[in-house]
This record gives C-alpha cells, sequence and structure tokens, in this order.
C-alpha cells in the first residue's frame, strides 16, 4: 500500500513538472512566433541569390542589422547586388604556399565542400576506396559510361583539349580530394587553388596578389578579405564554349540604362557603326 | 533646431572656435588677415540680423526636422570653409532629417581623408562581360533617384558595348585606298583600333556576346580635374586622398561640369529624386551618397561612405568577374599598385591631360 502511494505520488510529480515544462515551453513558442510574425510577413521565403557564377556559391538574404541585409539581390537575374556582410559564413583561408605575409585570420573564404556534397555520396555508393575491378593501369582519358550519364558535361570536356581527364585532378579512391603534386589526396574543395596553380602558375601569382580574381572585404593590403576560390567564378568541367569569349559561363545581364527621353527604342546608337 | 541656435547659423555674427576672423582659403586653419569688409558687414549687420532671428524664431516654431534643417542650410557654408563644430552641427541636422524622411536611423558621415591614403582604381578592360552589375550595386549603394519617368532614374556607370574586330584576319587586307590590299591601319571609313562609340542600351539574352567589348565608364577622378576648374561656386574639388566630391548644399546646378567633363560622368537631378523609403542606404557620407534634392549634380566619388572606413567600394565587391581592383597608391603592395607595376595600362583620354587614378589595364 506504502509502495503505490509512493508511486502515483512519483507519477503525480512527475507529471505536474511536465506540465510545467510544456507550459514554458507554450509560452515561448507563443513570444516566438508574435516576434517572427512581423518578420515573417516582410519576407514569406528566404531570398537565395547567386553570387559570381550561376550554380557555383549562392547566399540567403538575412538581416545583420535591422534594416540592414547582409546582401541584396537583384530581382532582375537573381545575382547579388550588394554585400552588407562580406564575411558571412567564412572560414580562415589557412595557410597558403608564399602567402605567409598575409596575418593570420585576415583572408577567408566561404567553404564549398558542403556545397559539392553530391561527391561525398559518391565516395560511399561506388569510389569507397576500393580500386574497382577493370579500373585501367595507364593514365591516358577513357569514356566513363556511368560518369558521362551522371555529369553530361564531361562528354564534351574541353579542359587541356583532350590532353587531360577526371583522374588528373580527381584522386582515383578518395572522391572529396583533389590530388597534389605527387598524386596524394591533400586538397580539399576548399583549397583549389592549389590544384589550379599546378598548371596555371601565371594565374595564381597574380590571384595571391589580389590582380586576378575577385576579394570582398576591407581593400588594405593588410585588412581582412573574402577570397574568391577558383572555382567560384570558373568551371572547371566546362571551361570554354558557346558565345562565351572569356573564360566565364555566358549570364543574363541586368537591365539597360533609361532611353533618352522622348525615344522609344535605342536604335539610334546603332545607326552610327563604327564604320561610318 | 531651437530657435536659440538659429542665429548662431547666420554668418554675420558667426566667430569660428580658434580663428579671430573668418578664413579666405580652402584650408580651415589658415586665417585671414583683418578685412575692413568684416566691419563693414557687422556695423550693417545688425538691422538684417534683427530681422532674420525674427524670421528664424517664426520659421522654428514648427517641430518639422525637414523645415529647420533648410532654414539652417540657408546659412551653412561651403563645406571646405566649416569648422568641425560647424561640421558636426550640420551631420546632426542632416541625420535627424533623414531619419524623419526615411523611417529608419540614418546616419551622415563626416570623415576626412585617411594619412597616407591616395585612392586608386584599376578596371580590367579583357575581363569584363558587360553584366551591369556594377551599374545597379552603385544604385543600390548610393542613393540615386530610381523613378520610371525621365529624368527620375539616374546610373553613375556606364557601360559601352563596342564592336570588336577591328584588326581581324579577314579585314588585314582591307583600307584605303579600297581593293590595293594595303593596310593602312585605319582611315576615315574604317577607324584603328577602338573608338569610344557603341551601344549604352545594349540587351542581349545573354553576356559576354562573341563581338563585343565592353568598357564601364564612370568618374575618373582626375588629378587635374576639368570640372572643379569651372565650377563657378567652388563646391565640387579633390579631396586629400584623391576623390574628387561635390558638396551638394553650395551646387547652384549650373551645369557647367558636366559640360567639362571628358567622361561623361556627372548626372543632373532633373527632377525631384525618386527614393523609396525601404531602398534607401541609411549609412551616408556627407560628400557621398546622402540624398540629394533637385537640381544638383552628382557622380561616382568610390563610395567615400565606404572607402574612407577601409571597404571596397560597392562595385568592386559585386563585379561576378573581379575586373575592377581598388586600393591605395601610396601602398606599394596595394593591388593597384601592383597591377600598375606588372601590366599593361592605359588610361581614358590620357591625351587630355586630366590624369585619372582610373586605370584600365589587360593582362
Amino acid at each position: 500500500m506504502k509502495k503505490l502511494a509512493i508511486y502515483t505520488l512519483a507519477a503525480a510529480l512527475c507529471g505536474s513538472a511536465l506540465y510545467a515544462v510544456s507550459a514554458v515551453d507554450k509560452a515561448a513558442e507563443q513570444a516566438k512566433e508574435a516576434a517572427a510574425a512581423p518578420a515573417e510577413a516582410a519576407a514569406k521565403e528566404p531570398l537565395v541569390c547567386f553570387e559570381s557564377r550561376k550554380g557555383a556559391s549562392e547566399i540567403t538574404q538575412k538581416e545583420v542589422k535591422p534594416g540592414l541585409p547582409n546582401v541584396k539581390c537583384s530581382p532582375t537575374t537573381g545575382a547579388a547586388l550588394w554585400y552588407g556582410d562580406p564575411y558571412e559564413g567564412t572560414v580562415p583561408m589557412g595557410k597558403m604556399p608564399q602567402m605567409a605575409n598575409l596575418p593570420e585570420g585576415q583572408a577567408v573564404v566561404r567553404p564549398r565542400t558542403e556545397k559539392l556534397n553530391l561527391v561525398a555520396m559518391c565516395a560511399t555508393a561506388c569510389h569507397n576506396g576500393v580500386v574497382p575491378p577493370g579500373f585501367p593501369k595507364h593514365k591516358k582519358p577513357v569514356p566513363i559510361p556511368t560518369m558521362e550519364g551522371m555529369l553530361p558535361e564531361v562528354k564534351d570536356f574541353q579542359h587541356g583539349r583532350g590532353a587531360i581527364w577526371c583522374l588528373d585532378c580527381h584522386h582515383a579512391t578518395k572522391r572529396d580530394k583533389l590530388v597534389d603534386h605527387y598524386g596524394d589526396p591533400s586538397i580539399s574543395f576548399d583549397q583549389p587553388q592549389l590544384l589550379c596553380g599546378k598548371c596555371h602558375g601565371d594565374k595564381l601569382r597574380d590571384w595571391r596578389d589580389g590582380i586576378h580574381g575577385k576579394r570582398i572585404g576591407e581593400f588594405a593590403s593588410t585588412g581582412k578579405k573574402r577570397w574568391f576560390t577558383c572555382t567560384e567564378c570558373h568551371n572547371p568541367h566546362n571551361v570554354q564554349d558557346g558565345e562565351r569569349n572569356r573564360g566565364f559561363a555566358q549570364l543574363q545581364p541586368e537591365p539597360a540604362p533609361q532611353l533618352p527621353k522622348g525615344m522609344k527604342d535605342a536604335r539610334h546608337e546603332k545607326l552610327h557603326p563604327i564604320p561610318h | 533646431m531651437t530657435p536659440n541656435e538659429t542665429p548662431q547659423a547666420c554668418p554675420a555674427q558667426e566667430q569660428p572656435a580658434g580663428c579671430p576672423v573668418p578664413p579666405a582659403s580652402a584650408d580651415p586653419a589658415a586665417c585671414a588677415p583683418k578685412t575692413s569688409r568684416r566691419d563693414f558687414l557687422k556695423a550693417g549687420g545688425t538691422l538684417s540680423l534683427s530681422s532674420l532671428m525674427g524670421a528664424g524664431a517664426l520659421m522654428a516654431q514648427s517641430d518639422d526636422a525637414h523645415a529647420a534643417a533648410e532654414w539652417a542650410e540657408h546659412f551653412q557654408k561651403n563645406y571646405r570653409l566649416m569648422t568641425d563644430k560647424e561640421k558636426d552641427e550640420a551631420r546632426l541636422r542632416l541625420e535627424k532629417r533623414y531619419s524623419a524622411e526615411y523611417g529608419k536611423k540614418v546616419t551622415v558621415d563626416t570623415t576626412g581623408p585617411q594619412p597616407g591614403v591616395l585612392m586608386g582604381y584599376a578596371l580590367n578592360i579583357r575581363k569584363c562581360i558587360g553584366c551591369r552589375r556594377c551599374v545597379h550595386a552603385c544604385v543600390e549603394e548610393n542613393n540615386q533617384s530610381r523613378g520610371k519617368r525621365p529624368g527620375e532614374k539616374i546610373e553613375w556607370i556606364q557601360v559601352l558595348r563596342m564592336e570588336r574586330g577591328e584588326f581581324s584576319k579577314e579585314r588585314m587586307n582591307q583600307g584605303y585606298p579600297e581593293g590595293l590590299g594595303i593596310q593602312v591601319g585605319g582611315n576615315a571609313y574604317t577607324p584603328a583600333g577602338q573608338v569610344l562609340e557603341g551601344q549604352y542600351h545594349y540587351n542581349p539574352e545573354t553576356v559576354p556576346e562573341k563581338d563585343a567589348n565592353y568598357m564601364p565608364i564612370a568618374c575618373m577622378q582626375c588629378e587635374k580635374p576639368p570640372c572643379v576648374k569651372v565650377c563657378p561656386v567652388r563646391t565640387t574639388y579633390r579631396e586629400g586622398d584623391g576623390v574628387v566630391v561635390i558638396d551638394y548644399n553650395w551646387c547652384i546646378g549650373c551645369r557647367m561640369c558636366m559640360g567639362a567633363c571628358p567622361y561623361w560622368a556627372r548626372r543632373f537631378n532633373v527632377a525631384n529624386p525618386v527614393l523609396p523609403k525601404e531602398e534607401m542606404n541609411p549609412v551616408t557620407h556627407y560628400l557621398g551618397n546622402r540624398p540629394r534634392m533637385r537640381g544638383v549634380v552628382e557622380k561616382c566619388h568610390w563610395c567615400l561612405q565606404r572607402s574612407r572606413h577601409g571597404r571596397y567600394p560597392a562595385c568592386v565587391e559585386v563585379c561576378p568577374v573581379g575586373a575592377r581592383k581598388f586600393g591605395n597608391l601610396l601602398d606599394p603592395n596595394s593591388e593597384v599598385s601592383l597591377v600598375l607595376a606588372r601590366k599593361n595600362v592605359f588610361r581614358l583620354k590620357a591625351e587630355l591631360n586630366t590624369f585619372p587614378k582610373f586605370f584600365y589595364f589587360y593582362d
């Protein structure tokens, strides 16, 4: 009898405690909802815009301070148009060869490994560290039907004009790494400059000095900057095609300026072509 | 602005701190020699002063920040002649007015040139793909008018699309006289190289186009700016860090500078600027992107509100191809100094001896 009483008491206590906890939770939730309501009314779904190249990196709009968004997106093209916070989501770039004079933490990058997470799935499904049977022994490019099915762009692989192929950059068994000078999988997807610089040394030098490529943040040579890595602007699998003439994928331009007063179109600009 | 403060803004009664007489030169530290003109003003000013005070008291009765600021602005000096205290007053006045007008906390910065900084700009003409993102980033940052009607849409950067292929292989044998196969390198019919003629209103599906080059043009921040030479009220001038700025309050809208500028860099507010509250950038600089009024000229100032605090200008940060470079010309390790040291550089219309600090380069 006594035992039963103790049990009931314990159960009652637990129940009341649970009830109290849930009540507190409810109150907190209500408060949260009340706070979130105006914010939700302002922006129903988070606005995501692409940064340099479509498909390479995206940034989600949010408020860093009241009235100050971290990024503004173009309503026409969906491109990032204005940075309120240039360092959002960045991590230190880490040690880079010949960049030792940069103060620690002043060079930051936005990690892309997560974005390229498809590769991690590849690593568990097929490329799981075991060299598959029938794997070519030589280093010459051979068509791989499975890969061509998954990535149609490799069928017309322009990079190196047929002289290089997948395994010149990707490791044979570790798919989330890139190969270094010795063929070891030591380069992460966040540091493609170490891989690209193996061939494009002149571009790497200019990139280190800020002449090539893009950096945002503080302009002083010792200031904190977010560096854009190679693959944020260039698609290594698709370096030249179509009508482009500058090594970048073509994209939609922002709207043209206002026409002069009283003009219906901009034909007047074409009436005087360069050969008069 | 309270009624007690109003008379202080009157130039006849005012005494700059630490300076017995008002300065006559552009340098606020330099004091002008005592002149009889001041005595004359002192004597004659009493009458006008009393009437002004009365009017000021009447005006300041209203609590309207806009009216109070406007009243005080009538008696404001040229920005270069203002003392630090006066600049502070002007700043607070404007902050109050803009905050009321745009419904958010607006800051007006008056930070001066930083020591050891001479700003410079470089643009890789080979990289530019003509996407116009810089144009619209500039509008987002600098509070330009963005209405729909004629004259209400102002953009500071122009991107010029130019035809390519003057020296193409097919045309190597063309020239004047026609058909003789003499390549004379351009003539009245086919000019050599590029001329600054092309399209501003191009709008293809995608850029870059195969046969086009793109050339963004904005204010070049010349070392010898023709616009500064012609300004009759000296409201536009070169700042210590090399940027040519405009004190909008002293602009009389005569548009002499627009005629003088060889780079088509200046814009005129023909209509009342249209600037929606939610799109207004609340971080402003007095000489930079604070909201302008009708009848004043404006132009690129390399985002003073950012660059005076070390940030890249908005157009540099947004360029998707990294064609735009900005840095300190006095720092040998800055991007722009390295571009000048290493790349092929030219200045637009260098023959005019305006000495722009905006350099075009190519790999």
